[in-house]
């Protein structure tokens, strides 16, 4: 019903100009944090997205911050119920949306049924144990 | 006594010794009705007998403990094979209750009693508390660990609450225009409700809802409150839904009208409902002879349910009623209970007709008066659009009543003690609630709130119309506390990449500042002297690390911080601090510059959330063109100290690591055993330091390689304890632990970090404002003479002279390179300068100047 996986994500931070975040949210794996913030997921070359920004913005910084990012994937036709257990935020049926996933700031992709949680990674085993002790029972 | 299980039985459950049959859709209570069971329970204050009432799980009498779980509501409580039961309250047991003679006190117990009586002496109020508590209350808690609870969050289109005819025809018409729709009841739906024709309505729509796949149906859960949002949280045995809904339809009905007259809350008085489900439902005739008193058409059913299976009835109805009954029932026309009187359960019925009184002699009286809303949860709303439908919707209407009685069942209440309350000067709703608590028991106002409500006014209470309510207020229902605390974790520990090898090394952690950190690995003193004469390393990965960038960068931190830094080099790095806008000090950090005019800063552990708060709200305030990327959890860091850490890292690094290449203070890309790091320069300790900060997922490769090419040096890894003694002896502060939140930089001996010249930056003005006072105290060095082994001991313990205190220690350890006890405090100035000798517990303590070690700080330069 539900798998649970860890892993490393790729992730590249943009803060730049509206319109420089504007143009990098067109990329693929590009998730809107803000007006000036944009996390680039998946393998992305920063180059390109380097290239995306100073189009707009030439002060604009691009950071690649895998290290700081962990990956849980819930997948399975139980990883909607099991999200539903973590947190309180409304999951689109495909898309972005980030908040508070077991008292922590998440960033979360969802499409059908999987659901990716990208968390801090100083508290992904924090967020791993809570899935593990709420989900216990959807666990196939 | 054993029970042999009858023919059909379908279980057993343990009920106070003996073995109780089960038959197909028993509740608790039918069960142990069935068993002979009358009293259920005794009342809080008097222990008076109760019996099965409502039958709807609102009132208190059946609560009785179900598997070391008290507070369960027998009487909608599926009886299970193997449950064990046990009744709540009396002494020594509930059938038997020596506290009974409470009752026959109650005259000399008026409301308001314990509060006027145990307040003097108060000494003796520990004692009475004790024994109160013994003779009052509805079980123990369960021992032990508590059972799991799951939570989850449901959106939905639309939320109705409650499965009668309402409920269902809502849930179906909303699921019909489209709509996903979650629909809960508190029991099973058409649960509890007598065979008629109600229950074949509520079976007919059931089923269309039961295949409406845009229908969620959620038994068994009873919606707690109704919160902002809106959310509505429901509590199942097991779990804790929150349901936000798009729209809410209360479709919660409405209970029976609790009656108050002389003997009303006797056991086998029972309000219609209870009566017909006991009867017609799970077969139990509740008597052989009862009186029903039936005032609504529902109550002309309740007599023909009743009248199927139950012995002679007699009916008490109101004159367009008399026709509808049968001709065997004996009907009294127009006429009021005046009484119900019984020891141990009702043995006869006072009734008036016109100007005539009649006793009849009964086992049991049935009251079918009429309806009440159930309509806390339409209350609770404020601002949230709530659609109130059925029964829920109906009117409130008094009685006229002045007869004495059991107002509130939950609280013993009478009426003579809301009228005594009334005459003691408490005349409004909602202070006779507080003064003799009607209402504030396990029902919750659900049985006395109207009472409460129409004598209220009655008696002509202050107040606009409608304020004769109290307030509705969650939890509608009893629920367990491991259900409210379903998915609530407060602690949420960080941990640093480098946490397998402090277990691995058999470190100690624990909690600090939000993380799980090492204390130590077994040897603090040797861990200690690594550092002072050799090398050591500690995890420093949990301080805050923010990038600063963008072209406002340098405006930013010249005005967040009260530190110089627009001189800062690249290449260099500040000990810098941060003000609150009363130039109270609030933060430090270290600020390196990186060229290009963007800078590289740490920040305490415990500090970073505030730090980076700080950061974005002065960003935003100025309007400033400023890039800031919190790299707390992207990036480790370990410190390398020791007179050694320079030979060390060359032995891993082909970079240049002397003092020009990174001065102190300054910093510096390296790369160590091919992990890329800056290595910045610290003083923290007082030795020659590096923090070397990595990404994250290289610091286990990073440490092994330095405790590899260190172990030629006996190098060890150490924890906060032995950090606590580095730097105490270096005199640095710990903000938090030796400051006040009213701390000028020069009450912490900071006026070095702070400079009054720039044009402007947080706090500045108030700074300027502060120092026009004379200083009132600052923080100082001790040092202790005749200290006690435990010198941690004297951390927090006043600085006396001459029986005054001047001051408190707020920092305290033995020093061994100084061997002496040291320590940091807060004194007066004026006792600084005229006291040279202060006690401190059993020590004594001199103000001394900081740092205790190494002043001239040569070994942090090297």
């Amino acid at each position: 019903m539900l798998e649970v996986a860890t892993m490393p994500v790729r992730a590249l931070a943009v803060l730049a100009s509206e319109e420089a975040c504007e143009r990098v949210a067109g990329l693929g794996g590009a998730c809107r944090i803000g007006p000036s913030e944009v996390m680039v997921l998946g393998d992305v070359s920063p180059g390109a997205v380097e290239r995306a920004v100073g189009l707009s913005d030439p002060d604009g910084l691009v950071q690649d911050v895998s290290d700081g990012w962990t990956l849980h994937r819930l997948s399975g036709p139980a990883a909607r119920e099991a999200f539903a257990r973590l947190s309180e935020l409304e999951l689109p049926a495909s898309g972005f949306v980030q908040g508070e996933v077991s008292s922590v700031g998440a960033r979360i992709v969802a499409e059908g049924d999987r659901v990716d949680l990208i968390v801090p990674s100083m508290l992904a085993e924090h967020v791993r144990a809570r899935i593990d002790d709420e989900c216990r029972e959807l666990l196939g | 006594m054993t029970e042999r299980p009858a023919s059909g039985a379908t279980g057993q459950i343990r009920f106070e010794g003996r073995e109780v049959s089960l038959h197909e859709g028993d509740t608790i209570a039918s069960a142990l009705f069935r068993a002979g069971v009358r009293t259920f329970s005794r009342s809080l204050k008097l222990h008076r007998r109760r019996g099965i009432y409502c039958g709807t799980g609102e009132c208190p009498n059946c609560l009785v403990t179900v598997d070391d779980v008290p507070g369960s509501r027998s009487c909608i409580t599926p009886a299970l094979d193997g449950m064990t039961v046990r009744r709540e309250g009396g002494w020594p047991s509930t059938e038997r209750d020596a506290l009974h003679v409470a009752d026959r006190l109650h005259g000399l117990m008026p409301v308001g009693f314990l509060y006027k009586t145990f307040i003097h002496p108060r000494s003796a109020w520990p004692l009475a508390e004790r024994v109160i508590r013994r003779a009052t209350g509805l079980g123990p808690l369960p021992g032990g660990p508590a059972d799991r609870r799951v939570a989850r969050h449901l959106r939905t289109d639309v939320l109705v609450v409650g499965a009668g005819i309402a409920g269902l025809s809502a849930a179906l018409e909303a699921a019909a225009g489209g709509r996903r729709v979650v629909l809960c009841e508190e029991r099973a739906i058409g649960d509890g409700i007598a065979p008629g024709s109600t229950l074949e309505r509520i079976r007919r729509l059931e089923a269309r809802a039961r295949t409406e796949p845009s229908i969620e149906i959620l038994e068994r859960h009873a919606a707690l409150g109704l919160y902002e949002g809106p959310v509505v949280p429901l509590a199942s045995d097991r779990a804790l839904v929150q349901v936000h809904p798009g729209r809410l339809v209360l479709a919660t009905g409405a209970r029976e009208r609790h009656a108050v007259f002389p003997g009303s809350d006797l056991p086998g008085v029972w309000l219609g409902r209870a009566a017909a489900a006991m009867s017609g439902l799970h077969g139990v005739p509740i008597g052989e002879r009862v009186v029903v008193v039936a005032t609504t058409a529902e109550g002309i059913e309740h007599i023909r349910t009743l009248a199927r299976a139950d012995g002679s009835i007699v009916a008490v109805v109101s004159p367009s009623m008399a026709g509808e009954l049968d001709g065997d029932v004996e009907t009294i026309v127009d006429a009021r209970v005046l009484e119900a009187r019984g020891r141990s359960r009702v043995r006869e019925v006072v009734v008036r007709s016109g100007e005539n009184s009649r006793t009849i002699a009964c086992d049991a009286l049935v009251l079918s008066l009429g309806t009440v809303p159930r309509d806390e949860l339409a209350r609770m709303a404020i601002d949230e659009r709530v659609d109130v439908v059925g029964d829920a919707a109906g009117d409130r209407r008094c009685d006229a009543n002045d007869a004495d009685g059991i107002v509130c069942l939950c609280e013993d209440v009478s009426t003579r003690d809301l009228g005594r309350a009334w005459d003691e000067g408490f005349r409004s709703a909602e202070i006779l609630k507080r003064y003799t608590t009607a209402t504030m028991g396990p029902c919750q106002g659900a049985m006395c709130g109207l009472a409460l409500e129409c004598f209220a006014r009655s008696m002509g209470a202050a107040g606009a119309a409608g304020s004769h309510r109290t307030t509705a207020r969650p939890p509608l229902r009893p629920v367990a506390l491991e259900t409210l605390a379903a998915s609530v974790h407060e602690i949420v520990d960080k941990r640093t990449g480098l946490h397998d090898a402090h277990l691995a090394a058999g470190a100690r952690l624990d909690r600090s500042g939000g993380w799980l950190r090492p204390f130590g690995y077994g040897d603090r003193l040797e861990e200690y002297r690594a550092v002072r004469e050799r090398v050591g390393l500690m995890d420093v990965g949990t301080l805050g690390k923010f990038l600063i960038a963008g072209r406002d960068a340098t405006r930013l931190v010249d005005r967040v911080f009260a530190t110089r830094v627009d001189d800062l080099r690249p290449g260099r790095s500040r000990y810098v601090i941060a003000l609150d806008e009363g130039g109270y000090v609030v933060d430090d950090g270290l600020l390196c510059a990186l060229g290009d005019g963007a800078f590289y800063l740490t920040s305490t552990t415990g500090g970073a959330e505030r730090m980076d708060a700080r950061l974005r709200e002065w960003t935003d305030r100025f309007g400033l063109h400023v890039h800031l990327l919190d790299r707390t959890s992207e990036l480790g860091a370990v410190l390398v100290a020791g007179p050694l850490a320079r030979e060390l890292l060359e032995r891993v690094t082909s970079d240049r690591i002397d003092g020009g290449a990174i001065p102190y203070p300054g910093h510096g890309e390296v790369i160590v055993d091919s992990v890329p790091c800056r290595a910045v320069r610290s003083g923290f300790v007082g030795e020659l330091a590096f923090e070397l900060h990595h990404p994250r997922s290289r610091g286990p490769a990073l440490w092994e390689s330095l405790m590899r090419a260190g172990a030629s040096f006996d190098i060890r890894p150490h924890g906060l304890d032995a950090l606590e003694t580095l730097r105490l002896e270096k005199g640095h502060v710990y903000l938090g632990q030796d400051s006040l939140p009213d701390d000028t930089p020069a009450k912490l001996g900071l006026g070095h970090a702070v400079a009054m010249g720039k044009p402007w930056f947080v706090g500045k003005s108030a700074l300027e404002r502060l120092s026009a006072l004379p200083a009132t105290r600052r923080l100082a060095g001790l040092a202790f003479d005749r200290a006690p082994n435990d010198v941690a001991e004297l951390r927090g313990a006043p600085l006396m002279t001459d029986g005054d205190v001047v001051g408190r220690v707020t920092s305290a350890e033995r020093s061994p390179v100084l061997d002496r006890a040291i320590g940091l405090g807060w004194i007066r100035e004026d006792a600084a300068s005229r006291a040279p000798d202060l006690r401190a517990g059993p020590a004594v303590a001199r103000v001394v100047p900081t740092p205790f070690y190494d002043p001239e700080g040569s070994r942090v330069r090297a």
